[in-house]
């Protein structure tokens, strides 16, 4: 051919060139085989686990959550005997009755009342309450035939013509099962002993007047007691297995009425059940966001060991012809192809994990737990996607890049897209992830404010740690000068390896300190031997009485608390102005607060006063020499052995909403009186330990002669229960409430959010293992290396094995220790603002944390290197080319 | 074939911008067997890159079968390798995660031929390794390695293949051998062949020697 020697673009040596596009099938086909000779080499199998990972603990947990949060809502649901209740003291419009019908929900109505019973030997005020046929909607009622005994639970009230009454009713009306019992105009028959009703706790002041007669609801107007302006709680029950459909008929009714009703749940019922769960979903969210965190490590850091490992096929590819477009296309499908199979792999083992999760459980969860729904999978499969897209794309994108040059040239790599905007990326990524799953901006803020700090020590750290080590290696033998040789050496990569060790002994950390400080917090709320029955309207001479009827039949007693009625009229001579808030409690009486009803009651009746300016509702107050168990005082001082008269002490959320001060001078009308007390210390209270809580206690002889009732707690086991009756008939006027099946019921939901809670831990863990396990093996190729030379340059096993020993203890007692130090600091965060619980250092994690992270990876790292010592260097270096 | 024009490159570095070919004027005809020698860091790998339409120049202008590469960004210099270059390295760059039927497919699967397995299969016998296509590269030799880097270079039917010291990396015998399968292939497929070596017996076998000092052409 001869030379043109021109510039002509038509020379006669010009070659025709295809515009170079190559089908899809072609570049599909190429890109698949790829994906198949990765696969096959090894090369895309960790990183493909890491994605698996991600699918299956997120899709496993939020599975596992979403069936247990029905499960646990179902469960509370009982103490409501349904799913939603509308209540009010006048009639309720039918009209929602009928909506609720027409949207398929099942319904039933309640009406409580106070009335006097009458039987042929006696007569008693008694609670009634008119059920319908179907209630009711959620739960049992447990009856009996007997009684103060066990019973057995039934889906329905009484027929039309009977009455059930509770059992302490009976010893008062002299009567047995089959009797009859008058209730107004109409004669009923006594046909059961209620021993257990599941919204007994639920009611207001009409249904703590007395023992319970339950009567059919087609009975009421028979009776011809319930008239306009009589004392009345209506009550609509609504229940269905969609949420949706309770929601959306929730809405309805907003709509309808304008908010004149609202819907309640049992959240709105009971605030130990509503902290129970609030806390077990906090606590459920945080283990599956540690779950994707740890995940999204996993993939990050796998995906950038797989694109560090393919420049050199990339350049190659570039060689022979592939544009940046096709590569940036065969490796977006090969991810979408991996992501496909990591979803399917993934949601099929968290299907089986939350399976095995349910197996586990089934003795504590005594519900049949509600179908799982779609969503989990969604949630895993979208998991992965954004993990893929934030940690994986980068660095695979980086790929795009690579100048063909570098076949010839080793050292040149990608140079556009920085080292760190990989790393950005991923960090984005997390923060966009966890903000989305969890939607809580605490939570978020503490995960990233946690992740970054420890960044940022570790930088501090490793900087110093790096400086001294090479004084110490001068005079340490051989193996630590090795090993800091060699953590100098790979810097950069130890500190990103001890930050993602922190991180995930920080989660588990944070995760197991959580869960027993939770755990903790619930067995002190209530033990074991929490009073379970409280006695009321005891007057002072039956004290001395009570207290040696329980001696004498060996049940233990408790402190006997004068309660009086008692209004705030001034404070330092002004007229009260609280807050705008109306005292929460006011009208809902809660579960806390319910169990004091007696120093509630009063406030429940007169509801609207709260709210007049200079008119507050009357609270049940006491005198007490010694502060109660589980009050603390937060100001002032409490008065001691020689107390004197004339002082107050106020609960603080209560002082707060009237604006009090330590020393104001409060007037309050007790017993048509007027008494001023100053104010000397201000107390917190544990409303939710299920015993007699005072906003308001006096100094001993400043109200003492003003006459009051006592009220005591007693613990009575089920077949103590017997003695109530006893009790009953030797103390006629007092009034027994039993709330050991409420205690009960709580105890049991916290049981089983307990346990839930342990999974999740283990679950976490598990997760947190496989990260640690693939961060040691993404550094593999390197030691493997680095030892293999050092024994063909006649370095011993020992050597080798003790030097690795001490890298790896090293950065294991680093992470362990900034670990600790990062899950400290966010379980501060945590407690406090989340999960409503004081803080409190747990000074052997201190000790265990860098103990557990010298131990664990010290052990991964030699168990994973072991290989390189026991292969022929030959071999080491030949396998890695 | 090639026709370089007053080639410049160089390249920023701490001390200041290196330039590592000063103006080079280069034409090499088709089928023409073209070495070129020069002591260590003279350029010539980087010229080599150039001519192949691996990096940028500076300034100036090669003409690679009659298209110009600095009119041409990267995508279409990936375009333009692919269809009429080939390669052998002096590290043979041979991907560890395939046999060595996986290395020489792959030119030919990429411009979608569905015959790849057999055109491969041919070519790697006549290299001498049809009993090896399916070892790893780390279960081959160097000589091995090199060889099926030579089947791979010549799986595309390039018009113009380039060797960066395709024996460097071997011992005087199975360079030799290397050496006279690159010229036989070279003779069988016709094509142009420009190779960097450091081997002056080498370079003397060739039809013309081209000398780079300081990134300079001083002799032809
Ligand atoms: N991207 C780059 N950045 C900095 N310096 C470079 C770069 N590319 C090449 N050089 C320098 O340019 C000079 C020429 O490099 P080149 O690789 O072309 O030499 P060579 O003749 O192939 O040498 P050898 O025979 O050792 O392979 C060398 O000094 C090299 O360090
Ligand atoms: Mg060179």
């Amino acid at each position: 051919m001869t030379n043109s020697g021109t510039y002509s673009a038509h020379s006669a040596i010009d070659i025709p060139l295809g515009d170079g596009r190559k089908s899809l099938g072609t570049l599909l086909g190429l890109a698949t085989r790829l994906l198949w000779r990765d696969w096959r080499s090894g090369e895309l199998r960790l990183l493909f686990l890491a994605l698996v990972m991600a699918v299956a603990s997120v899709s496993g947990i939020a599975l596992f959550t979403d069936r247990l949060e029905k499960a646990l809502l179902l469960e509370s649901a009982n103490m409501l005997a349904a799913d939603r209740v509308l209540g009010s003291g006048r009639a309720l419009p039918e009209e929602i009755l009928d909506e609720a019908k027409g949207r398929g929900l099942r319904t039933a109505r309640t009406l409580s009342f106070t009335s006097m019973a009458f039987s042929d030997a006696g007569n008693m005020l008694v609670s009634a309450k008119a059920v319908s046929a179907a209630y009711p909607l959620r739960g049992d009622i447990i009856i009996a035939d007997a009684p103060f005994v066990r019973g057995t639970p039934i889906q329905r009230g009484p027929q039309p013509g009977e009455v059930w009454l509770e059992s302490r009713a009976l010893p008062a009306l002299g009567i047995d099962v089959g009797d009859s019992v008058y209730v107004g105009e109409a004669e009923f028959e006594l046909t059961k002993i209620i021993i257990a009703e599941p919204d007994r706790s639920g009611g207001g002041m009409v249904d703590n007047a007395g023992p319970r007669l339950m009567l059919h609801m087609d009975d009421v107007e028979r009776t011809n007691v319930v008239q306009m302006g009589s004392r009345v709680s209506y009550r609509f029950l609504f229940s269905s297995e969609e949420l949706l459909q309770l929601d959306e008929f929730e809405a309805w009714i907003d709509d309808a009425y304008e908010g004149e009703y609202r819907l309640r749940d049992v959240r709105d019922e009971s605030e130990e059940v509503s902290e129970a769960l609030n806390r077990a979903e906090s606590f459920l969210l945080l283990g599956s966001l540690f779950a994707v965190l740890l995940a999204g490590v996993a993939i990050a850091l796998t995906a950038k060991r797989y694109s560090e490992r393919h420049y050199d096929y990339v350049a190659i590819l570039k060689t022979f012809g592939c544009t940046s477009a096709q590569i940036g296309f065969i490796y977006l499908w090969i991810q979408a192809l991996l992501a496909v199979a990591a979803v399917i792999v993934g949601s099929l083992l968290g299907w089986g994990v939350h399976h095995v999760i349910l197996r586990a459980l089934q003795a504590v969860i005594s519900v049949d737990l509600p179908s799982a729904s779609f969503e989990p999978f969604i949630v895993g499969a979208l998991t992965a996607v954004i993990c893929l897209l934030s940690f994986a794309l980068p660095p695979l994108l980086a790929l795009r890049e690579t100048p063909p040059l570098r076949v010839l040239r080793k050292d040149i790599s990608q140079q556009r897209i920085g080292a760190n905007i990989p790393y950005l990326f991923g960090v984005g990524g997390t923060i966009g992830l966890v903000y989305w799953y969890s939607e809580d901006f605490v939570l978020t803020s503490v995960l990233v404010i946690a992740v970054a700090s420890i960044a940022i020590l570790l930088s501090g750290l490793s900087f110093l740690l790096l400086s001294s080590s090479g004084a110490i290696g001068m005079r340490a033998g051989s193996a630590w000068k090795l090993a800091m040789s060699a953590a100098r050496r790979r810097r950069k990569q130890n500190v990103l390896q001890v930050m993602v060790f922190s991180v995930t002994i920080m989660s588990l950390l944070i995760l197991g300190l959580l869960r027993s400080d939770l755990i903790a917090d619930w067995q002190a709320q209530l033990p074991e031997n929490t009073p379970n029955h409280f006695l009321m309207n005891i007057s002072q001479p039956q004290v001395a009485g009570i207290e040696e009827f329980f001696d004498e039949k060996g049940v233990q007693g408790n402190a006997f608390y004068p309660l009086i009625s008692a209004r705030v009229l001034s404070i330092n001579g002004e007229l009260p102005d609280p807050q705008d808030e109306l005292e929460a409690d006011e009208d809902n009486s809660t579960v806390a607060r319910g169990s004091d009803t007696g120093a509630e009651e009063e406030g429940a009746e007169e509801p609207e006063e709260g709210q007049v300016r200079g008119r507050l509702s009357r609270r049940q107050v006491t005198w007490a020499e010694e502060i109660p168990a589980d009050n603390r005082i937060l100001a002032g001082e409490w008065w001691g052995e020689s107390a004197a008269a004339g002082f107050v002490s106020i609960e603080e959320d209560y002082a707060e909403w009237l604006g009090i001060e330590l020393g104001d001078s409060i007037e309050f009308e007790i017993s048509a009186q007027t008494i001023t007390a100053e104010v000397s210390s201000f107390r917190s209270v544990r409303w939710d330990n299920m015993q007699p809580n005072f906003y308001i206690i006096f100094s001993p002889g400043t109200i003492d002669h003003l006459g009051a009732t006592f009220l005591s707690t007693v613990l009575m086991e089920r077949e103590q229960k017997i003695l109530l009756n006893e009790l009953v008939q030797r103390f006629p006027t007092i009034v027994v409430i039993e709330i050991d099946a409420l205690i009960e019921q709580i105890q049991n939901i916290i049981a089983q959010v307990t346990s839930a809670i342990e999974l999740i831990s283990v679950l976490v863990l598990i997760c947190g293992a496989l990260v640690l396990l693939a961060c040691v093996n993404a550094t593999l190729d390197e030691r493997f290396y680095e030892n293999a030379i050092l024994r063909t340059l006649g370095g011993g096993k020992r050597l080798i094995m003790t030097s690795l020993l001490i890298e790896f203890a090293s950065i294991g007692f680093l992470a362990g220790l900034v670990a600790t130090l990062g899950a400290e600091a966010s379980l501060y965060y945590l407690q406090e603002k989340l999960f409503g619980q004081d803080f409190h250092l747990h000074y052997w994690v201190w000790v265990a944390g860098p103990l557990l992270g010298t131990l664990v990876i010290a052990g991964l790292g030699i168990n994973s290197t072991r290989g390189v010592v026991s292969i022929s260097p030959l071999n080491v270096l030949r396998r890695l080319n | 074939m090639i026709e370089i024009r007053a080639l410049t490159k160089s390249v920023p570095t701490s001390e200041g911008t290196l330039t590592i070919l000063k103006s080079v004027n280069l034409e090499i005809a088709e089928s023409e067997i073209v070495a070129i020698v020069g002591a260590s860091g003279s350029g010539k790998s980087t010229l080599l890159g150039l001519m192949a339409g691996l990096d940028a120049a500076t300034s100036g202008d090669v003409l690679l079968g009659g298209h110009s590469l600095a009119a041409m960004d990267e995508e279409q210099r990936a375009v333009l390798r692919g269809q009429i270059v080939g390669f052998v390295f002096q590290s043979f760059q041979l991907l560890p995660s395939l046999t060595a039927l996986e290395n020489v497919m792959l030119p030919i699967e990429l411009k979608g031929d569905s015959e790849a397995r057999a055109k491969a299969t041919a070519l790697l016998e006549r290299v001498g390794l049809g009993e090896r296509i399916t070892h790893y590269p780390n279960q081959l030799s160097g000589g091995e390695q090199q060889r099926v880097a030579i089947a791979r270079a010549f799986a595309t039917e390039a018009k113009i293949l380039f060797a960066d010291e395709p024996t460097g990396n071997l011992d005087t015998a199975t360079g030799a051998k290397i050496i006279e399968l690159i010229f036989d292939l070279n003779k069988e497929f016709a094509t142009t062949l420009v190779l960097v070596t450091h081997d002056e017996r080498l370079a003397q076998r060739c039809g013309r020697i081209v000398r780079l000092v300081a990134g300079e052409i001083v002799n032809d």
